[in-house]
Order: C-alpha cells, then sequence, then structure tokens
C-alpha cells in the first residue's frame, strides 16, 4: 500500500533573487502546508515584496524552486493568486470596479479570449464576498484605500487559487475593513487555502495571523507564530528596535 | 470656394483620407503611451525617425542608383531607427545609473542631430540627388505630397495596428493597468511591452510624413488626453481619441488644401490641441469648469454634524 505523503501547499527552495549586483532575497526556504495562514515580517528591503513576486515569477530568480502542491506554478497559473502593493497601479486608470475584478478571469482564459457573462458573473459574485456589489460600476478613480483594497481582494478570489500571495493587504485601511480583509483570510485558510501575506504592523500579527516567516534576506525562522514570534527571534531580525509595546510577545 | 470642389479634386480626397486615417491610429495607439506615460518614448521614436528616413533614402539612392521617398521605402528606415534609439536608452538605463527620461533623451538628441546632418549632407551633394528636395519635408510634414501608395501603406499599418489592438485587448488592458498581475497570470511582460512598443513605434511612424517628426507626439498623446477627460472607460477612451485624431487630421488636411501656405503638420496638430482646451475646460465631472462648480457645491454644504467629526 502506498502510504499518502502530506503535500506541502507552498515549497520554496533557495529562492534567490538580485537587483542589480544586490542581492535581495537570499537563499530563501519556506514550507507550508494547506490552509496555513502566514504573515511575512521583516525590516523595510529584506525582501518581502521580493519573496512574494519571485514565488510568482514575477521577478526573474537567479536560482531556487517553487511548488504549489507540488507543481511548478508557471506551469500551471490557476494554482495562484497575487494581490500587489495597493499603491502599485494608478487608480486613475479609465475603469470600473467590475472590470478590474473580472481582470482575475484573465489567466483562466488564456490568451485572445475575451471575458463573457460567466466571468463578470464570477467576478460579481467575488464583489458579493467583499461587500462591494453597490460598487461594482463605480470608476475605481472614485474609490477610497479601503475599497480599492477590497477590489484586488476580490480580484483574487475570482482566480480562485490555492495559494494567496499578498502584499500589505492592511496597508492604509480603517478599521471596517481591517476587519472584513482578517475575517476573508480566515474564511479562506478554513477552505484549506494557503495564504502568504506581506505584513507592517507587528503588533496585530498574533491576532490576523497563525504562522510566520520572519525575513530579512534570509528566511530567519517559519513556523506557528507561537512557535517563532518571539521577542528575541524579532529583536534579532529587525535589530534590537522592535518597540516594547509588542503585546502579546511577553508571555513567551 | 464651394463645397463641392472637395468631391472634385481625387488629390485631395487621398490627402484628406490619409492624414484622417494617420489620426485614428495614432489616436487610438497613443491611449496606451499616454496611460503608460511614455509619451517621451513616442517623442523619442519620432525625432529618431528622420535619421531613418533620411538613411533609407542614401540607401535606395546608392543601392539602386534611383532614390524613391515613398513610404514603402521610408517607413522600414523609419521603424529601425525608431527602435534602435529606443534599444539603445535602454541598454544605457540598464547598464548605467541613468534615469530613462535622461537616457531617452540623449538618444532624442543624437538620432535626431544624426538626421539632419545627415538631410544637410544629402542635399549638398553634387549631382544633386533626384528626389532630396522633398525630405526635409519629413521635419514640419507635408501631407499634399501623398500619393495613393502612401495612403495604402498608411491603412495597412494602421489595420495591422488595429487588428492587434482587438485581439490582444485583454491583455493589453490588464499589462497597461497592473503589469506585475499581469505577469503573475503568466503573460509574459517582455512580450508585452515589446508589441506596445511596436505598436506605439507603427503609429509614429505612419504619421511622420503628415505631420513631421517634431509634431508627431502631439498627435499621439494630445486625443488621449482630450479623449480621457470624457470617459473612463477605456475602449471608449481609445475609439474618441482615434476619432479625435482623425478629426483632426482630415480638418487639417482640408484647411491646409483650402488656404495656400497653411502647413498640414501644424494645423492638424493645432486642431488637436483645439479639441484638448475644449475637452479640459467642458469635460463633464473632469473638466475645469464641472470641477469648479462641484467645488463651489462643497463650500455650500453646511458643515458635517458635531457628533460624526473627531
Amino acid at each position: 500500500m502506498i502510504e499518502r505523503v502530506e503535500q506541502p501547499a507552498l515549497e520554496v527552495e533557495g529562492l534567490t533573487v538580485t537587483y542589480g549586483r544586490e542581492p535581495a532575497l537570499w537563499n530563501a526556504d519556506l514550507r507550508l502546508g494547506q490552509g496555513a495562514l502566514a504573515a511575512v515580517v521583516g525590516p523595510n528591503g529584506a525582501g518581502k515584496s521580493t519573496l512574494l513576486k519571485a514565488a510568482l515569477g514575477v521577478v526573474p530568480r537567479v536560482s531556487g524552486r517553487v511548488r504549489v502542491l507540488g507543481v511548478d506554478p508557471a506551469r500551471k497559473r490557476r494554482l495562484v493568486a497575487y494581490v500587489p502593493q495597493r499603491s502599485s497601479v494608478d487608480w486613475d486608470f479609465p475603469t470600473s470596479v467590475l472590470d478590474v475584478v473580472t481582470m482575475g478571469t484573465y489567466g483562466r482564459l488564456g490568451w485572445f479570449r475575451r471575458p463573457g457573462r460567466s466571468e463578470r458573473a464570477a467576478a460579481m459574485q467575488a464583489l458579493e464576498q467583499m461587500e462591494m456589489a453597490d460598487l461594482a460600476g463605480r470608476q475605481i478613480a472614485e474609490l477610497s484605500g479601503g475599497q480599492q483594497q477590497r477590489v484586488f481582494l476580490a480580484r483574487a478570489l475570482v482566480q480562485d487559487a490555492e495559494v494567496y500571495f499578498m502584499d500589505e493587504p492592511f496597508a492604509g485601511v480603517d478599521a471596517v475593513t481591517e476587519q472584513s480583509i482578517a475575517s476573508l483570510m480566515g474564511r479562506l485558510a478554513q477552505h484549506g487555502k494557503t495564504i502568504l501575506s506581506v505584513h507592517h504592523d507587528l503588533a496585530t500579527v498574533p491576532r490576523y495571523f497563525e504562522h510566520a516567516v520572519l525575513l530579512n534576506r534570509a528566511v530567519q525562522a517559519v513556523g506557528t507564530v507561537k512557535e517563532v514570534f518571539h521577542r528575541s527571534n524579532l529583536d534579532r531580525l529587525y535589530g534590537g528596535r522592535v518597540p516594547a509595546d509588542v503585546p502579546e510577545l511577553a508571555s513567551v | 470656394m464651394s463645397w463641392p470642389w472637395v468631391a472634385l479634386d481625387p488629390t485631395l480626397i487621398v490627402v484628406a483620407a490619409g492624414t484622417s486615417a494617420v489620426g485614428a491610429v495614432s489616436g487610438a495607439l497613443g491611449c496606451f503611451a499616454y496611460l503608460r506615460r511614455q509619451g517621451l518614448v513616442g517623442d523619442v521614436v519620432s525625432h529618431s525617425a528622420l535619421l531613418g528616413v533620411v538613411g533609407a533614402f542614401v540607401l535606395t539612392h546608392a543601392v539602386t542608383g534611383s532614390a524613391s521617398r515613398s513610404l514603402a521605402v521610408l517607413v522600414p528606415g523609419a521603424l529601425l531607427a525608431g527602435t534602435a534609439a529606443l534599444m539603445l536608452a535602454r541598454s544605457v538605463s540598464i547598464r548605467t545609473r541613468l534615469k530613462d527620461d535622461a537616457s531617452l533623451g540623449v538618444m532624442l538628441s543624437i538620432f535626431f542631430g544624426g538626421g539632419l546632418f545627415l538631410l544637410r549632407w544629402v542635399q549638398r551633394q553634387s549631382p544633386p540627388i533626384p528626389g532630396h528636395t522633398g525630405l526635409e519635408d519629413y521635419i514640419f510634414g507635408m501631407a499634399a505630397a501623398m500619393t495613393r501608395a502612401d495612403l495604402w501603406m498608411i491603412l495597412a499599418l494602421g489595420g495591422c495596428a488595429t487588428v492587434a489592438l482587438l485581439l490582444l485587448w485583454k491583455e493589453l488592458k490588464v499589462f497597461t493597468f497592473d503589469p506585475d498581475f499581469s505577469r503573475s497570470l503568466g503573460f509574459p511582460a517582455r512580450l508585452l511591452d515589446s508589441l506596445t512598443m511596436a505598436l506605439l513605434v507603427m503609429g509614429v511612424v505612419i504619421g511622420i510624413q503628415t505631420v513631421g517628426v517634431i509634431l508627431m507626439i502631439a498627435l499621439l498623446v494630445t486625443p488621449a488626453a482630450a479623449a480621457r477627460q470624457w470617459t473612463s472607460r477605456l475602449s471608449t477612451m481609445v475609439l474618441l481619441a482615434a476619432t479625435f485624431g482623425a478629426g483632426a487630421g482630415a480638418g487639417g488636411a482640408l484647411m491646409s488644401a483650402s488656404e495656400a501656405g497653411l502647413p498640414t503638420g501644424p494645423v492638424v496638430v493645432l486642431l488637436a490641441t483645439a479639441t484638448f482646451v475644449v475637452s479640459l475646460l467642458l469635460a463633464p465631472r473632469r473638466g475645469v469648469i464641472a470641477r469648479a462648480q462641484s467645488r463651489r457645491a462643497m463650500r455650500d454644504l453646511p458643515p458635517p454634524a458635531a457628533g460624526r467629526t473627531s
């Protein structure tokens, strides 16, 4: 009888990226099981966004290997979804909320095929999940920061992937949006989806995430928040500058 | 002069059709340059094209013994020079600490200066190279010189660009809006980038005969900027920019034909600019007047209730 081996949802081995001569990411190793809800934390310039982009193939890697459920995501794009930083696009682009969310279906449509009724229906459904359905026809230039973030999350939901890469989904959103993003992440994880999310606010890591990836060019620690999100680890990660008021750390 | 003269003059019909096709194609393609903030790239391509045009003229003369000023000869030269300037600028930006706009500016000067230099050299040849007298028209544009063959060339290239735009609409849209996301979907960025560049170069090159290399940038960016004022849908914007461009092109051709001595290129550009100014002022929501009105309306609103301020 063949023993069933637990397949890691995301497996990153020896991932190295350089910008010019500077290494941005150095030999990063990382393994997350299905349903893991992981925060990537680390100081500025630690390569957090680069880790996501390199895993997705958005920036070229010098070396390394990425597997999603054992498959190279470059061969099967449908396994991954991406929420880029909100500030990375021009929100004055002439398009509507529904249109942006529909872009989440472009990958499975492939070259040349245009989105049709079923793609727009899927986009509407994702907007409903983000409580944005009433804004479907709105110009994206008229959205608030929190609404922009929900649009990006809805677009990732439409991708219906296995691993979700999110770059600072909580950046600059109000408390209500923060809550709805957190609960969306929780629901995705409950359905066995894996989330790797760059996160800046150390104080909320234990509240919103179960796993943490401590990154500074190289991965310094990966594990559950309980295991690795310690003051000693964080002080080392940030070079001893972690403010003392980060709650839920002292207990360890 | 009364209206029917237009119908009676087949040369003018060719010219008007050609300039409006040029305006439509460059207006439509200019939208993507506008949205990607690559107006300068278009300017580099058009200025560099002068070197390509004069170079192609000299080369055909040297090889075949008879120089040609038909677009079928000059367009490949312009394509080559424009692409070379862009590729050189890019490799300079990658290999040095020079910023993109600086390296683009340097390439523009080198190629345009080289083009002017070569042009003067051609003009000073003795015995004179037959046909060289029309070459300087590429600087400021000369639509009246357009032949039927040129018109076909413009329509063929414009048709190719339109087909590419229609086929790859979705890919170009997501790539223009969010290049990282489009890459994560598996659409190769380098290919789409090269494609948008190729379309931009095509839009520039078919227009330089009409508008001239110096003013070509106006025909790319102005209709797009005007169209953006009226709509927040990419497809509407592209169609509107094409319409504005076509209108300016046809209007410029007719006006410069009716009034002797009016140069086509500048008239086309001024017409496009007029459309832009009107759009800037009058467009609903984004227009200057509409915005001033909505600001005034905001000021007249009662202050927010005390409980909601913090």
